[in-house]
Parts: C-alpha cells; structure tokens; sequence
C-alpha cells in the first residue's frame, strides 16, 4: 500500500528562522498519527505548511499527497483534493452564514469532480444529519460563521465541516486546546465517528488528554523542529508521565508538562 | 476656470428667473433670487474649504450643465417598471429633473398623505413659503443655492396629525443619458405631522450611460412623535455628476432614519443635515458607498444635537476598488443644553486594491458634560485570515473575496427598512461587487 502523505526532509522558514528543521513522516490511508511536543517545536507550523498558509517559506524538501506535489497547490486545491485543517483558532467571520459558506465550499470542490452542485434543500438535510455527530444545533448553521461561538462551539464547527466536507486526510490542530471535559468527549466522539480505512488523520496536540479518546496508531514527537521518537499510543503515556524533558537535551521546549 | 463655470450657472438663473417671473409670487421670486445672490456670493467651493477637502467639484463648475426639456421614450418607461417598487404607493417619476405626470401614480392616497408636484403647486399658487427653504437654506452651499435659484421642480408631501402610511412614497428620479449635460434641480419638501409616520424611497438612476448633473434637495421637518424613513438610492450612470443634500428637522420625540446606497455617479456627494428640534428625538443615519473605477463618493453628514435627551446611530460603510475614492466626513456637534445626548459614530472603509483611496474624518464637538458619545473610523483590505480560512475549505480565492466584500457591506443592506428595495440594492451589489456570484449569507 502507498502512503496517503509522505513528508521528505521538510524544512520551513518563518520571518527568517528555521522552524522545521528536516521531517520525515509517513502517513498510510486509514492512519491516525499523533504528533506531540512542547510549544515552539514546530506542531502548529507543520500543520499550516501542509493546508497552505503562505506566511512559511519552504526552503528544502518536499510533500506528497496522493502521490501529487502538495506544495505547489492552492489552499483551495488542496481541500478539492481531500485535504482538511481543524484550526486551532477557527476564524469569526462576520455576515457569512455558516450554512451558506459550507455550501459554498462543498459545491466548489464537487465542481471540480464534475459532480452536479447540492441545493439549498439537499444541502440542509446533509447538513443535518451531519451537525447530528458532534449535537450541533440548528441555530448555530444558521448564525454567521463561528461569530460569538464558545471554543467549544468552534471547535465542534470544525469537525461538522470536517463531517460534511469528508476529506481524505484530516489535520487536527490542538483540536482539544480551550475544550472543558464536555467538550472535548462530544468532539473526540465526532472524530471517532469520522475514522476510516479510506481517512487519515494527523491529531496535532500537546497533551496526551486527547488521545485517550481518539486512539492513535502511531505517535511522533516533534522537538525544535525535528521529529526525535517515533513510537505506539504508548508513547504519548509514556510522555504525560515523564513530560518533554525526558526525551533529553534538544527537545526541551518552554514548558515540559501541563 | 471656476469663474467660466460660475458665470454659467449665474447666467442661467437670471434668465430663468426672468422667463418666469411673470405670475409668479413675490416670496417665489424672493427666494430664487436670494439663490442667486448666493451663488454668486460663495462661488463653487475649492478644496481649501473644510467641508470640501477632498472633493474637487470643477469637472461640475468648469461644465455648462443646464435644465433640459426632454421628451420621454421607450427607455424610460422600461425603466420605470424596472424600478418602481411593488405595491400601490403614490410614485412620483422625474425625467431630466421634469416631472412626467402620465408615468406617475398619485391616485388613492390614504387620507391624510397629500403628495404634489411642486411645478403643479407653485402654478396653482400654493402658499409654501413656510414650507420651501425652511430647512435647506441658500447660504449652506453653492448648490443648494444653485436648487434654490433653479426652484421650480420637486414635490410637496405633507402628512396630517395622526396618519399612518401604509406604503412609501416613492420618488424616481431617471437621467436620460443622451441628453447632454441636463441639469436638475429637484427639491422634494416633507412635512410629517405629528405622530405621523412615513417612509420615502428617492432612487436616482440613469436610464442610459451619460453625461448628466443632479443638484438635489430634501427637506424633511417632523412634528412631535413622527417618525420618517427616508431611503435613498444613488444608482446612477458612472459618467453622471450628482449633489444631494438632504435637511431634517426633527421634532419632540420623533424619529427619523436615513439609509443612503450610493452606488452611482463619477463624481457623487451625499449630504445629510440632520438636526434636533426639540428633545427627546432619535436619529439613525447609515449609507453605503461602493465604488470602483475611477468613482469619486463624497459622504458628508452632521448632527446638530441643539437639545437635551436625543440619541443618535450613525454608520456609514465604504467598499472602494481599483482608483475608486470614498470619503467620509461625519461632524457631530453636542451643544451645550443638550444633556444626556446619547451619540454613536462609526465608519469604516474596505479597499479592494492598492490604488483605492478612502478618507475617514469623524468630527465630534462636545459642549456639553453629561453625554454618552463614542466614534470609531477604520480602513482596511479583506482579513487575509477569514480568506485563508474560507479557501482552505475549497472556496477560490476570487469567491471568497466576493464573499467577505458582501458580508461587509451586509450590515448596511441588511438594515435597510424595506425588502422590496434591499432587494433591488442586492442586485446592484451583485453586478457591481468584484467576482461577485452567490455571495450573500
């Protein structure tokens, strides 16, 4: 089997300072890869390089995904092709109605398969069943995107996306970062919901606190941008117990443990 | 040049002062007459004054606009269905600034709204100089003195104590287009009695691309407990010239909106004089001005707050692309009587390009303590994060641009009192806003 995503010796700039420093990593269809470190080592960087924000310079390496050159699409291509980003810090945008911008999205990329677009009705009743997944309620697909959700809220707005817009590989940024107990059990049952042979998914997280709930295959550890264990879910126990300073000089980041 | 252009206009007022002065009333006379002095007295204004600071008006002064008699066609009544709205309201329709009587509706008022032609009003020597020049005096501005001067066209809507009109009066204002250079000066005078209510619909729109100058005036008094919306659409051709200066006076605790969509015009300045009469009163002032090209969209407000216990809301939102400039100068003046003024200011200005210009000058004069007041200006391009955001979900960046700009200005259209006018305002932005396909919310 081919790896969904193959990341070869990637290394980042942003404003001048090398933040990734040469990763490797592989992610095969069906895969839940989780990976960790400390803040500063580079998680949140690896995620916006990979859905296209143009504020990182890639200066070596490169990314495939589907066996195509990430790197060199469109933000928007890269979501035609089923790549999906969880923000961290979904965006408040004022005036664009959640439900309509979600339409928008999905028969923008059902365009480019050729497939006919979804009405305004069809879309609703996808909408949802899907916003059933993570007890989003029906006023909230009706209010302007993310405008004075909770975090919580937000974050269960971006798995509903995720849910409605099936992407082939997920990248969850910090998805449990703001979340109360609550919260985090809803959203991780959406993620659980959404796991698949055909889905991968890249869980990115400081704490090993979500994924007691969403399981992973495979855990990574990223530590002043460089990839420094790979290993099972055991890993990230084996990390909440001892923190990032355990794995030794070089990885400290600012704060070992929560 | 200004002279050149001066001279024209002064010309003009004297003969058509002279070609009219036969039967006509002593005050009418007086009044045009006091325009004229006016006009010569002030000039057109240069730059170097305050209220003019941005806004060049020679390509207005240095051409010899003058009042054309049209005869209407085709075109015009295609226009008039275009844009008259639903409903039996009583429609005025002005070709050229001239009053086309046989394409208005002025039948089955509700008792207690009269609505006129001021042409067929002055003829039939009503008595409105109380009612005339109350509120929009010759000394404001050359062009309100040029309207004064030119006084002849417009129309009279008086509101009895008491009455509630069901529909909005509506006012359709059509540029010809292939007339050249026509000049009109429409002045519509309202008077809402008290505890009346009513809602105006002005839309001044080009019925082919031309070049044409439309010098407006409104006057708008309110008695006590009135309240008054008065809808404006500035939609005419890019090649069009257009001054509207709208005067209200508001009574004891009435209330009066305006909305202005000005989308037209090369050059176009929108005035609202809005002051308090009494207490108690509530004003909302909002607009919207979206230009691109090399549109010039003048927006000039003040709130005279002369009394205690009056509030006001203003917001004025600009959307400027390519060479396009916007600007806002928005005063609001506390006196010092007037306590417990309650004042909210806000502009805030989108540019679309680099070479876009926009100009937010918010001006607020307190003199009295115990207000509550706050202003805000900003200008800005679209938030390159909602971007990043909405096209890492697979909108492209050209829809969602579109998208963010509609949402922008969603919050002006959005409060327009009138569906059936947001309506034809949301087809507007639909043609005129860049990429523009299904951008609404």
């Amino acid at each position: 089997m081919k790896p969904l995503l193959s990341i070869k010796g990637l290394h980042v700039r942003v404003a001048g300072r090398e933040v990734l420093k040469g990763i490797d990593l592989e992610l095969m269809p069906g895969e839940v890869h989780a990976i960790m470190g400390p803040n500063g080592s580079g998680k949140s960087t690896l995620s916006q390089v990979l859905s296209g924000r143009d504020t990182y310079e890639v200066t070596k390496g490169e990314v495939l995904f589907d066996g195509k050159d990430l790197l060199s699409m469109q933000p928007e291509e890269r979501a035609h092709a089923g790549v999906f980003m969880a923000f961290q810090y979904p965006v408040e945008i004022p005036g664009v109605g959640n439900l309509h911008f979600l339409r928008t999205a999905l028969n923008a990329r059902r365009r480019t398969e050729g497939k006919e677009e979804l009405d305004a009705m069809d879309f609703l009743q996808l909408a949802r069943e899907k916003s059933k997944l993570v007890q989003l309620d029906q006023a909230f697909m009706q209010r302007s995107v993310n405008e004075g959700f909770s975090g919580g809220e937000k974050k269960r707005n971006e798995i509903f996306q995720m849910a409605v817009l099936e992407p082939k590989l997920a990248i969850l940024d910090e998805t449990d970062s703001g979340l109360d107990i609550d919260a985090l059990r809803i959203v991780s049952g959406g993620i659980n919901a959404l796991r698949s042979a055909e889905r991968s998914m890249l869980v990115i997280t400081h704490y090993q606190r979500l994924l007691e709930y969403v399981v992973p295959d495979k855990v990574s550890v990223l530590a002043n941008g460089r990839i420094v264990s790979t290993g099972g879910k055991e890993l990230a126990l084996e990390l909440e117990k001892k923190g990032y300073a355990w794995l030794g000089q070089g990885a400290g980041g600012k704060e070992a443990r929560p | 040049m200004t002279d050149v252009g001066l001279q024209h206009y002064l010309d003009l007022a004297e003969r058509f002062q002279a070609e009219r002065a036969a039967g006509a009333p002593a005050w009418l006379r007086a009044f045009r007459q006091e325009g004229i002095a006016q006009l010569a007295r002030q000039g057109f204004p240069t730059s170097k004054l305050e209220d003019w600071k941005y806004t060049n008006v020679s390509p207005i002064s240095g051409q010899s606009f003058s009042p054309v008699r049209t005869v209407h066609e085709a075109g015009v009544e295609a226009a008039v269905a275009r844009l008259a709205l639903p409903g039996t309201g009583p429609l005025l329709v002005f070709v050229d600034g001239w009053y086309v009587r046989e394409l208005s509706r002025l039948e089955g008022l509700p008792a207690g709204l009269t609505v006129r032609s001021l042409r067929e009003a002055l003829q039939d020597g009503e008595p409105l100089e109380a009612l005339v020049g109350s509120r929009a005096r010759a000394d404001a501005s050359a062009f309100t003195a040029l309207n004064a001067a030119l006084l002849e066209e417009g129309a009279v809507v008086r509101v009895a104590p008491g009455t509630v009109c069901p529909e909005p009066v509506q006012f359709l204002f059509l540029s010809r287009g292939d007339t050249h250079v026509a000049l009109a000066s429409p002045r519509v005078v309202v008077r809402a009695g008290d505890n009346s209510e009513l809602t105006l619909v002005e839309s001044y729109v080009g019925a082919a691309p031309g070049v044409s100058f439309t010098n407006a005036v409104t006057e708008v008094v309110l008695g006590t407990g009135a309240r008054v919306t008065h809808l404006k659409l500035q939609a005419e051709s890019e090649t069009a010239f257009h001054i509207g200066g709208l005067h209200a006076e508001l009574g004891r605790d009435s209330r009066f909106a305006s909305h202005i969509i000005s989308l037209g015009g090369a050059l176009a300045r929108n005035e609202v004089h809005s002051v308090f009469g009494a207490e108690g009163g509530e004003c909302t002032l909002q607009g919207l001005y979206v230009g691109h090209g090399t549109q010039h969209l003048d927006n000039w407000t003040n709130l005279d707050h002369a009394h205690p216990r009056c509030s006001s809301r203003e917001l004025y939102k600009g959307v400027l692309d390519d060479k396009a400039r916007g600007t806002f100068h928005g005063k609001v003046l506390v006196r010092p009587d007037a306590q417990q003024t309650d004042s909210r200011q806000s502009n805030r200005n989108l540019l679309l390009s680099e070479a876009a210009m926009a100009d937010a000058r918010p001006q607020l004069e307190i003199l009295a303590d115990d207000v509550k007041c706050a202003h805000g200006a900003t200008v800005g391009r679209l938030d390159e994060q909602a971007l990043f955001y909405l096209r890492s979900r697979g909108i492209s960046r050209a829809e969602a641009e579109s998208l963010l700009t509609h949402a922008f200005a969603k919050e002006v259209v959005g409060a327009v009192p009138l569906a059936s006018l947001r309506d034809q305002v949301e087809a507007l932005l639909a043609r005129k806003l860049p990429g523009a396909k299904e951008g609404r919310a």
